[in-house]
């Protein structure tokens, strides 16, 4: 993580949050998390597309082929009711787990 | 399960698949080069494209099935560009697989024989001897009847004596069977029970009471046709009427192979307790171990030595487990060894295809280079390999499997029905079958493993580069390839050693003369029942007719009776000598066979002093005996043996004085293994006449024709008696597990082992040589000759050779000791044999190496040196 890589299951947890504002490709995936968190996070093709065709047989997302904006083929993806229920159980892990990391930091 | 139906979804449609992730990365790809970094720093960024499409598509897909399926079409896909190579391994392969199996069948069968029985470890046989009797085996009646009053370790004791019958009634030809005579208490002893009808019961052993008779299944089956309605029914068992009780099952025969049982009634004769005939047998109660069980008995034993001094004088007792009496027992050792030597083969086998395998390694290096290059894990490409390895080695199953059909049956032949009895049922069944597949893959993955990962372990660069010349094929393969050839020369020494032990000693029991001259004679047997033939006399006159009947036949020179044929044994009697110092208590056994005045002329015998029999004797006359050549230099050496007299002493009652009227040659008389020549004595057949005996006779035309007629004019004698064993004397004498059947198969496992062993060396030499063609074409500029160069390549050939040789010589003086018991003649260290194994295997190894050599001098140095 050290240089902005994402272990496993955060990579799926920012995914199906990214999807949260719609149907999206893969490419626009990666876009949007390397926009949002600033450059911070960098994601690697290598990762994200195992996780993707992980989560969709994993009934967490769904997929179809449609145009993307430049009219071309592609593959968009989008949360199902399952990867909701499972993204807010995430999130709210990783926060709890988020805010204990701090008040150490805090605190020490 | 939804994730399965997505699955199997994709599964169906799996070129959609592919094409949607081609579609979706291409798609990413192109956005990535629009957003301005190019092209070529997209896929820089984007890492190997085909890792990230194997990665998702393996999340689709059944990976383990589908990949080893992938595995198993390439495996088969390579073998069969390569139809030398895969001929070669899957014909070693399935002679080793095949001979294993074939063996484990044997020895299976042999291991797992359960008597007929459910509890074969807890069946245990009593064996008692006396002072007087000091090799006989058996127990009197009033002694058995006081063992199973007092014993308590034993559950039941039953008691048993065998005797042939003759069985006749309306249901077709008069048979000869073995029935056995047993104490009513027999069957529940050992748990069995009859399938039909009832078992015996306390009141059938009671004297006078009505005689039952017990069929086995098979006699019920072949003789009677399973009919349901047998019980009751009144049986003829030698000239007695007896009634069928019941009809055992399937495959109890307990205790010897019995065809059927009666109640043993003792008579007054049997109440003797000084008349030693009956086995004894019984079943170890529960929680009691054999130990107490032996010195319960040796107890008891010792009681009765007390109780009855006079009869009783020095009686033992001892308890065996019932596997220890059966023929089988002696056996194992030698089935063992020949398991081993079956083992060796294919472990040869299994060298050779690995070392064929390692040679190999070099055309497939750079196959295998390119793969890893490509994104290939190794255990990728050990998988593949042994994948590989394993299909060879199933096919070599498959083959094997007809190899020890073909086996079996060999053995089967060879083995008749004498030697080979009931115990074995030689079938390849699912025990077999499941063996065969297990031996199959694990052959695969022994063979396969040093070579597929030395294959995985190659460095990518230099083996592209090279064109597979070096690296995995290279130099680093040689010790191993060297390691391999080393052993199977010294398995091969051991088998060779085993071999050549067999033919050596079959060859001296072939070329050592019986001392009769048996072609063209014709035997079979009679048994004259008792109850028909009750006087000596009864028995002579029907011998007599019987011989007049055989002589009338055309083509039948001369008939006679005696006891035993060469080589078949011999009664046993006690004598004195005259003049000899008589020993108190007891007196010595000598060997007789009993014979009518013309068994000597149907066996070409003639007198080396004296006269043989005459019609007359035993008839009339003072009694005479002949003794055998052996028997006269052994008492009488240096003196005449004619004139000197000796008796025959009957419980202990001497009988009337024998005097010595003639001298024949020595007969083998002695079962094939032993080449001893015994002394032995004959006695004229109507001094002793005999209810079992052979009937021999001389032909002019070949003895197997003459079968027919020769039972013909026993029916028209006496239609209820069987004449059984009708076959040539030559047959006779062939058969059993003989020497001949074990040589034979050594001498396959042998041959097949030296055959693989040499293309495992010639397999190595040649790559070795084409690995080195450079290095020879630059030797060969430099001016070397072409002598230089054979001496180079059979150095390096004959190392491996000489190493193996020197460990197997070390094993096969080990292993051969086991041999001993069927060795005749022959010690298992024979300096001949090894000697011979030593030759054979230099010069196969020589012919090994001579290939290749001749192909290294012929290396044309320019053509060699620019070959890359």
């Amino acid at each position: 993580m050290g240089n902005g890589t994402l272990v496993q299951g955060t990579l799926d947890m920012l995914v199906l949050k990214t999807l949260t504002r719609g149907p999206m490709h893969g490419y626009g995936i990666a876009q949007s998390i390397q926009q949002i968190s600033d450059e911070v996070l960098r994601v690697e093709e290598g990762s994200l597309y195992p996780a993707l065709h992980r989560l969709e047989l994993d009934g967490m997302i769904d997929s179809e082929w449609g145009q993307s904006t430049n009219n071309r083929r592609a593959k968009f993806y989008r949360l199902t009711a399952k990867g909701r229920k499972q993204l807010s159980k995430e999130a709210g892990e990783w926060k709890r787990l988020a805010e204990a990391i701090a008040r150490v930091l805090e605190t020490a | 399960m939804r994730r399965f139906r997505k699955k199997l979804g994709a599964f169906w449609q799996r070129r959609r698949l592919d094409r949607d992730l081609e579609d979706e990365l291409r798609f990413h790809l192109e956005m990535k080069a629009e957003e301005g970094s190019g092209p070529l720093e997209a896929r820089r960024r984007f890492g190997s494209p085909s890792a990230l499409k194997e990665a998702c598509r393996e999340m689709w897909t059944f990976v383990t099935l589908e990949t080893w399926w992938r595995d198993i079409r390439y495996a088969l896909r390579t073998l069969g560009r390569n139809p030398g190579f895969t001929t070669v391994a899957v014909i070693a392969l399935a002679l080793g697989i095949g001979a294993d199996t074939a063996m484990f069948t044997i020895v299976n069968g042999a291991f797992s024989w359960n008597a007929g029985l459910d509890h074969v470890d807890r069946v245990v046989f009593v064996s008692t001897t006396d002072a007087t009797h000091s090799q006989e085996f058996g127990a009197s009646y009033p002694d058995f009847r006081d063992f199973r009053t007092r014993v308590k370790s034993l559950t039941g004791l039953a008691a048993y004596s065998t005797i042939p019958v003759n069985v006749s009634d309306g249901s077709g030809l008069p048979d000869r069977y073995w029935c056995v005579q047993m104490s009513a208490n027999g069957f529940s002893a050992v748990g069995l029970k009859p399938m039909l009808g009832r078992d015996f019961a306390p009141g059938d052993e009671r004297p006078g009471a009505p005689p039952v008779l017990m069929l086995g299944h098979h006699v019920w089956q072949q003789r009677y046709g399973a009919d349901p309605a047998i019980l009751g029914k009144t049986v003829r068992v030698n000239e007695v009427p007896m009634t069928v009780i019941g009809v055992m099952p399937t495959d109890r025969r307990f205790p010897e192979d019995t065809d059927l049982w009666m109640a043993l009634v003792p008579d007054a004769a049997r109440d003797k307790r000084d008349n030693r005939s009956l086995m004894l047998f019984g079943r170890l109660a529960d929680g009691v171990r054999m130990a107490s069980a032996r010195s319960e008995m040796d107890t008891l034993a010792r009681q009765l030595a007390a109780e009855y001094p006079d009869a009783d004088k020095g009686l033992t007792a001892a308890v065996l487990p019932v596997i220890q009496i059966t023929g089988l027992y002696s056996v194992r050792p030698l089935l063992a060894a020949l398991f081993t030597a079956v083992g060796f083969v294919l472990l040869i086998a299994c060298a050779d295809v690995a070392n064929m395998l390692l040679a190999r390694g070099a055309a497939r290096a750079r196959e295998i280079s390119i793969r890893v290059a490509i994104g290939a894990g190794r255990a990728r490409i050990v998988r593949q390999l042994l994948v590989e390895s394993v299909m060879l080695s199933v096919a070599g199953g498959f083959f094997g499997w007809l190899v020890a059909l073909a086996g079996l049956r060999w053995f089967d032949a060879g083995t008749g029905t004498i030697v080979k009895p009931l115990w074995l049922h030689l079938s390849l069944d699912r025990t077999t079958f499941v063996y065969l597949a297990a031996i199959s893959i694990a052959t695969g993955i022994l063979f396969g493993i040093a070579p597929a990962l030395r294959l995985a372990r190659i460095d990518i660069g230099s083996s592209i580069k090279d064109g597979g010349n070096g690296a995995a094929g290279g130099t680093r393969g040689l010790p191993l390839s060297n390691a391999l050839v080393v052993l199977e020369m010294a398995l091969c020494v051991v088998l060779m050693a085993g071999a050549g032990l067999m033919i050596r000693s079959m060859l001296k029991l072939y070329n050592t003369p019986i001392g009769v001259d048996s072609s063209d004679v014709l035997t079979m047997r009679l048994n004259l029942p008792k109850a028909k033939y009750p006087r000596p006399a009864d028995v002579v006159s029907f011998h007599h007719r019987l011989k007049t009947q055989l002589e009338s036949l055309p083509g039948v020179e001369s008939a006679a009776v005696a006891s035993n044929l060469p080589r078949g044994g011999w009664e046993e009697f006690n004598y004195e000598l005259e003049g000899a110092a008589p020993i108190p208590g007891r007196s010595p056994r000598i060997g007789a066979i009993v014979s009518s005045a013309g068994y000597f002329r149907v066996m070409r015998l003639t007198a080396l002093r004296g006269r043989l029999f005459t019609d007359s004797d035993g008839a009339a006359g003072i009694p005479v005996v002949i003794v055998n050549q052996s028997f006269a230099s052994r008492f009488w050496p240096g003196e005449d043996a004619l004139g000197k007299r000796l008796r025959l002493v009957r419980g202990r009652v001497p009988q009337p004085w024998l005097t010595v009227v003639g001298v024949v040659p020595d007969v083998l008389q002695n079962f094939r293994q032993l080449l001893e020549r015994d002394p032995l004595i004959y006695l004229p057949y109507q001094q002793e006449p005999q209810r079992l005996v052979f009937v021999v006779s001389r032909t002019r035309v070949p003895p197997a024709t003459l079968a027919q007629a020769f039972r013909r004019e026993v029916q028209g004698l006496d239609e209820n008696l069987p004449a059984y064993d009708v076959r040539p004397l030559e047959d006779v004498m062939s058969q059993g597990l003989s020497v001949r059947l074990l040589a034979a198969m050594c001498s396959i496992f042998a041959l097949i082992a030296l055959v693989l062993a040499s293309v495992g060396l010639y397999a190595v030499m040649a790559h070795s040589v084409s690995r080195r063609t450079q290095e020879i074409g630059i030797r060969m500029a430099m001016g070397g000759t072409a002598r230089d160069i054979l001496q180079m390549v059979f150095a390096q050939g004959m190392r491996p050779l000489a190493l193996g040789l020197g460990i197997g010589l070390v094993l096969a003086l080990g292993v051969t000791r086991v041999l001993r018991i069927v060795l005749a003649g022959v010690s298992p260290f024979d300096p001949v044999t090894f000697l011979g194994v030593v030759v054979v295997l230099v010069l196969a190894g020589a012919l090994g190496c001579a290939i290749p050599a001749r192909r290294a001098i012929r290396v044309d140095p320019v053509a060699a040196l620019r070959r890359d």
